[in-house]
């Protein structure tokens, strides 16, 4: 997924010399293609996200299309007033780019883990919210936040959980969940976003055998198409590596709420911040999002909603 | 000169009035002592091709201490690109013309209020004009209240460290801020020396005299190549009205009948320069 990342960058960034990439000191390695085809778009800001952002805002003002790289535990929520005000406010072209959401640096404790960043900017007015599951949908959302002129936040969480796409994908539709396994009607629909895709499809696959839509778009969504897929379904399951407060859980629950109430179960991180030290995997388990945990929810979640 | 002259100092504070008091409205102090240098700045350096606010090629202004904006209102009077009713109706329900910058209103170039945000916009804006190879140059106005904003330093080593000459940040260092002195709440030391040991070339000068302003504008423009520039100019908060000069009451009071009057008066107009 990050080489889809990195590809997607290089690629428009050479056919287009107004596409610059800012970094915040970050992204070691992953950004060699760039600063060797395109070292003229390539700006490292320095350890100073504030003025990055800022700067981009004012970049896109005169004409270019910045694409602000940053940890996801940086940004958006270290400037997220810079993202309100310098960017969204007036509807500039910057894609803001946030890696190793979730629990990606598990090691490194509650400063570089992210389970904040989605509903912080859910809720800023005119910025859409883009979460890809695999590489097929990281080049789908790379390309769609380019053609789409406006402000993005791309998260970026863990990249090596496998494809949930056999093949790349038709350009993404805005708002669009996108089904990548049918399943039976009688069971809940599960809905998922970013890691927690393969997740529901391990599970849909190997123990309840569960239709899967991935979401590669948090912001916009289709209304219309959740409120299909949860009247179609048993309830709805909705997954991802983010709080419960604020995240596609919540979205998914307001949607459904106000037009056709089903039952919602909300797989996510509770209210707390992680203990312990350890491997991703050890983590998910910590936080209950491991395959084990999630399937013996969802079997609960199952034994108590009416067919 | 003549009172008639565009951008007279005592006509832009009479629109500040004449804005604060149909709005009844705060920050008074904030805009005047920013006046000599809008007035210097839209009189005799921002180009704005064919007039126009939202020209491309245009020069930038930057008004990153947002608070000031009824004197860049009252500038906006007199480029022709806000007329009287908007002066006059300022604040009423369904109009468009804020209390702090707002980006959306053509003339203002940042949403400011918010302090730090507008000078990183600046420099971001520099940047796009050098790496596009114009001539065009950005002049970002911030308090000195503002500068107790880590962002702003962050934005002066990045312009300096790309050598961003046509970056000029203007401090108004009037001393107060919304609470107090600046003395008092966080003293900013020495501002020239600090400004130049992050590689800005810097002047000091009387910020209500304004050939002075345009004589160190010129000459900062005119030397050190490579280097952003700074202009620190010493002002007094609610310069022109005696009774508003240095006291920071007006950064939040608003005018009554009484001390509308009684301001208007001590501008001194003569009825053909309001």
């Amino acid at each position: 997924m990050r080489d889809a990342f990195s590809d997607a960058l290089v690629r428009l960034a050479v056919q287009d010399p107004k596409v610059l990439l800012l970094t915040g000191d970050h992204g070691y390695a992953l950004f060699d293609a760039f600063r060797n085809q395109c070292p003229a778009q390539y700006i490292n800001a320095g350890i100073a996200e504030q003025n990055m952002v800022g700067m981009a805002a004012g970049l896109a003002r005169a004409g270019f299309r910045p694409f602000v790289y940053g940890l996801s535990a940086f940004v958006p929520l270290r400037v997220l007033e810079q993202i309100k005000l310098d960017i969204a406010h007036d509807g500039l072209p910057v894609v803001l780019l946030g890696d190793g959401a979730g629990f990606v640096y598990s090691h490194l404790g509650t400063s570089h883990q992210s389970t904040e960043d989605i509903a912080c900017t859910r809720v800023i007015a005119g910025l859409d919210v883009l979460s890809p599951a695999d590489r097929h949908e990281m080049t789908a959302c790379m390309a769609h936040a380019y053609a789409a002129r406006r402000p993005v936040y791309l998260r970026m969480g863990k990249s090596d959980r496998g494809d949930v796409h056999s093949s790349s994908l038709a350009p993404l539709e805005a708002g669009r969940m996108i089904q990548v396994r049918a399943g039976q009607l009688d069971l809940p629909a599960f809905i998922a976003t970013g890691s927690m895709v393969r997740t529901a499809l391990d599970i849909a696959e190997q123990q309840v055998d569960a239709g899967v839509w991935s979401v590669p778009s948090i912001k916009p969504l289709d209304a219309a198409q959740v409120v299909r897929v949860a009247r179609d379904s048993r309830g709805v399951v909705v997954l991802e590596e983010h709080s419960t407060y604020g995240g596609l859980g919540s979205a998914i629950a307001e949607i459904v709420g106000e037009h056709n109430p089903v039952r919602v179960m909300r797989i996510g991180v509770s209210d707390r911040f992680s203990e312990h030290c350890g491997t991703y995997s050890y983590l998910l388990k910590e936080h209950g999002l491991d395959h084990d945990c999630v399937l013996e929810r969802i079997r609960m979640f199952i034994g108590s909603t009416p067919a | 000169m003549p009172d008639d002259r565009r951008f007279h100092p005592g006509r832009l504070r009479h629109t500040v009035l004449e804005m604060a008091y149909a709005g009844s409205t705060v920050h008074i102090g904030c805009a005047f002592s920013i006046v000599e240098l809008l007035a210097v700045l839209y009189r005799d350096h921002l180009r704005y091709p064919g007039n126009d606010p939202k020209a491309e090629g245009r020069d930038y202004l930057v008004l990153s201490k947002g608070h000031g904006v009824m004197a860049q209102y009252a500038c906006m009077r007199e480029m022709g690109w806000i007329g009287e009713t908007e002066i006059q109706s300022y604040f009423s329900d369904g109009t468009h013309l804020k209390g702090l910058s707002d980006s959306r209103i053509p003339g203002l170039e940042v949403t400011s209020g918010s302090l730090g945000h507008g000078f990183s916009v600046g420099v971001g804006i520099a940047l796009g004009a050098r790496k596009q190879g114009t001539d065009q140059k950005i002049f970002a106005i911030v308090g000195d209240g503002e500068l107790n904003e880590g962002s702003i330093w962050e934005g002066m080593l990045f312009a300096a460290h790309h050598r961003l000459d046509n970056l000029m940040i203007i401090v108004d260092e009037n001393g107060f801020q919304a609470m107090g002195a600046t003395e008092d709440v966080l003293s900013l030391g020495n501002l020239r020396a600090k400004f130049e040991s992050f590689g800005f070339k810097t002047q000091e000068v009387d910020g209500h005299d304004e050939a002075a302003i345009d004589s160190a504008i010129r000459s900062l423009w005119a030397t050190a190549p490579g280097q952003p520039k700074a202009l620190v100019a010493r002002t007094v908060k609610g310069k022109g009205v005696p009774f508003m000069e240095d006291d920071n009451r007006w950064h939040y009071t608003r005018l009554t009948a009484q001390t509308f009057a009684e301001a208007k008066g001590a501008l001194g107009l003569s009825e053909g320069s309001k």
